[in-house]
């Protein structure tokens, strides 16, 4: 009995794989399918993965998945500068997003991080953001504390499985206020007013002093460092200073609009001086005298690093190489007198009447170099790089060979000026 | 020429708000109450001069509400110290703490936003001096006030019976109070006077200097005029040259910058002077030709 069951069974298995051979033979394979059931499918699929995502949405919601974030702040956040600059983007995400919580501490000493950082982390606070420089050992060190909390660190370079590190630059703006200063100046002397000779600061007087150099080679960029990150006075005594010494364009490095309102004044007084602002929309200080200036939007990238935290693609345990340089491509930073105005139109006429002899575009005016180089800049591929050699320092050394870009480590580092600028760069 | 006389101008316009503040801090000294609460009243000064300014659309309002917060805040600090004999020194620190909170929350809504000030105006016909009129005279309405306030002080405290009864309050008031001088009125009187300059040369600083608010914009002034009242010894005339000293010293870091000299070593150079000029007037022979208040910081307590 058992023997002929057995019999059986293997029989049918072997009419059974014959069958199926012979109807998977007569099948057509997937390949073949027409493409519109394919597609069909494919976008069933996708709406039931969409569905399945926002069901899981509303799920964590009703668990109350919430991302609380703190900020630490270096300054008041009202110094309308960079303090400022942070805080509007906190407020923008804040209100944005309806999962996310936010707090700050303003005028946080850097060696006092760690106090304030433990506080928000113990109020349950797991994604910290750091916006000081000095808060990068601070930050590194909680972050093996507290391993299971995100860090993400402003301006630093230090970075571990959970601390990222971001950061919005300047230095293209800065080379395209340089355009327009030296089509600008009429005494070929521009002024710049420098917190501290660090190289994000370097980086930016270079990059506006090669921008002057490219439509004016005979104006020189004079350098006045003021040591501080904050203090309205020396702004104003450093921009006075420069004034009087024959500077009739000034740009600045420093958290307060005072350089723009010293321009303001003198301009009153029936000397135009040309300034452009920095890092808060600064034309109603100064609308006589503000050209443009460069702005920030820290909102994109807090929108996007917390987005990702949202939807789990980063972790705790992936930042390592998380490392946000943002610039013009990505629109961290804006061309700017104020927000949606790139150039005061009061300058406007003045720049598009002044046309040179450029050796990549022929003849053409300032306010069309700007535009163009600007456009190159914001593409996928970045097209241009104010940082191109042939690129000397003031000792006539090449510093970049002719044809190279500068690769993110020498910009990073930058400890010398170009050749059209006048000052030094006192040791630290 | 022309870049040395704008200079100049600018050291007087740096050591103005300074100098008025000195002023005030004189009148409060003078009777015998160490105030430490200026950088508080003058940032309070600051902000609602600004705030003032920025409602009604006039700077004019704005100094005004600036004397008048200045006044306020200086008479906490005199009810402390006058009437209820309190600790000057914390009552002072205090003051500043106070101040310094207080100016950043009411400022909060006006960061970012500009304000009419107030302008140069040349004082017609004395700007037409060469070079002395182009520095003195055509520069903004608070530095001729200065000037006219430094000639005031000097007339009233070293020409006038009043000088005499205010220098008596402040160096021996039970003196003053047998000659039937009420020394509660005269300190009064005194810290409102000083209220009011400091609060003014807050003001100076948001609707004439740097025609904004921004928090924290007296970035430490109110300390130099502590120390300035001590280098000035409570003495007007020496006070216009404390001020402009510091206000020079201000001006002069970025020009000599390119010069190789360290701002560092300028911007403390003021302080090696004071610190010189309080161990010379530290001595006992010296002192007492000095006009430094004798009870200073000591409270008067009246026998009964």
């Amino acid at each position: 009995m058992a023997n002929k069951n057995t019999t059986i069974l293997i029989v049918a298995f072997i009419v059974g794989l014959l069958v199926g051979t012979a109807i998977g033979y007569f099948i057509p394979n997937p390949g073949t399918v027409p493409k519109s059931e394919y597609d069909n499918l494919k976008n069933q699929l996708q709406e039931k993965e969409a569905l399945i995502s926002q069901l899981q949405d509303k799920l964590s919601k009703l668990e109350g998945k919430k991302i609380k974030a703190a900020f630490i702040y270096v300054g008041p956040i009202g110094d309308y500068g960079w303090t400022h600059a942070h805080d509007v983007g906190r407020r923008y995400v804040d209100q944005k997003f309806d999962w996310l919580e936010t707090a700050y501490a303003e005028s946080v000493p850097e060696s006092d991080a760690a106090r304030y950082i433990e506080r928000f982390i113990k109020e349950g606070y797991n994604v910290i953001f750091t916006t000081s420089f000095g808060y990068m050992d601070p930050t590194i060190d909680l972050s093996k504390k507290y391993p299971n909390v995100l860090f993400f660190h402003c301006s630093g370079y230090k970075r571990s499985k959970n601390v990222g590190t971001y950061f919005a630059e300047f230095y293209q703006i800065y080379y395209l206020n340089g355009l327009m200063a030296g089509a600008l100046t009429k005494t070929n002397k521009v002024g710049y007013v420098a917190a501290y000779p660090i190289p994000e600061v370097v980086r930016h007087i270079n990059a506006f002093a090669l921008g002057v150099k490219e439509v004016n080679p005979n104006a020189k960029v004079y350098v006045r460092w003021i040591f501080s990150w904050f203090d309205p006075n020396k702004a104003k005594e450093a921009a006075e200073a420069l004034i009087s010494e024959g500077v009739d364009t000034l740009a600045f490095t420093e958290d307060s609009p005072t350089v723009v309102q010293v321009g303001q004044q003198h301009t009153k007084e029936g000397k135009q001086i040309y300034t452009f602002a920095h890092y808060s929309p600064m034309l109603k200080y100064g609308p006589d005298t503000v050209v443009s200036g460069q702005l920030v939007h820290w909102e994109i990238i807090y929108q996007d690093i917390l987005m990702k935290i949202y939807l789990g693609i980063y972790n705790n345990t992936n930042l390592q190489n998380v490392d946000y340089w943002w610039m013009l491509r990505e629109g961290a930073v804006e061309l700017g007198a104020d927000f949606g105005v790139p150039i005061n139109p009061k300058f406007v006429p003045e720049l598009k009447n002044k046309v040179l002899d450029h050796p990549q575009f022929g003849k053409i005016s300032v306010y069309d170099l700007v535009m163009k180089r600007l456009a190159q800049m914001k593409e996928e591929t970045v097209l241009f790089d104010p940082f191109t050699g042939p690129i000397k320092d003031q000792n006539g050394v090449l510093k970049i060979p002719a044809g190279e870009r500068a690769s993110h480590d020498l910009l990073w580092s930058i400890q010398w000026f170009v050749d059209n600028v006048v000052g030094e760069i006192p040791k630290q | 020429m022309n870049e040395w006389i704008s200079i100049i101008r600018t050291i007087i316009e740096a050591g103005t708000p300074l100098l008025i503040g000195t002023l005030g801090q004189i009148a409060i000294e003078r009777t015998g109450i160490l105030n430490l609460g200026a950088e508080g009243i003058m940032i309070m000064g600051a902000v609602t001069g600004f705030a003032f300014a920025r409602i009604t659309g006039n700077p004019w309002i704005g100094l005004v509400a600036a004397i008048l917060i200045g006044i306020f805040f200086a008479l906490i600090h005199g009810v402390i110290s006058i009437s209820f004999n309190g600790n000057q020194t914390i009552s002072g620190l205090a003051l500043t703490m106070f101040g310094i909170g207080l100016s950043g929350l009411i400022g909060r809504n006006y960061i970012g936003i500009p304000v009419k000030h107030i302008p140069r105006i040349p004082l017609f016909p004395l700007d037409k001096i060469p070079i002395l009129g182009q520095i003195l005279f055509n520069t903004n309405p608070l530095v001729y006030l200065s000037f006219l306030l430094v000639l005031i002080y000097w007339f009233i405290l070293y020409k006038t019976k009043i000088g005499i009864i205010v220098r008596a309050v402040g160096d021996s008031p039970e003196t003053a109070e047998s000659m039937g001088i009420s020394v509660t009125k005269v300190k009064y009187l005194g810290t409102i006077i000083g209220g009011a300059l400091i609060g003014l040369s807050g003001a100076y600083l948001s609707l004439i200097y740097i025609p904004a608010w921004i928090e924290g914009m007296t970035a430490g002034r109110g300390w130099i005029i502590v120390s300035l009242t001590v280098f000035a010894m409570w003495d007007p005339i020496y006070a216009v040259f404390g001020s402009y000293l510091f206000g020079g010293v201000e001006v002069m870091q970025y020009i000599l910058q390119p010069y190789g000299i360290p701002p560092a070593f300028l911007s403390m150079s003021p302080y090696i002077v004071t610190i010189l000029v309080l161990c010379i007037a530290s001595r006992e022979s010296i002192k007492k030709r000095l006009g430094a208040p004798k009870t200073l910081g000591k409270p008067y307590i009246r026998e009964k």
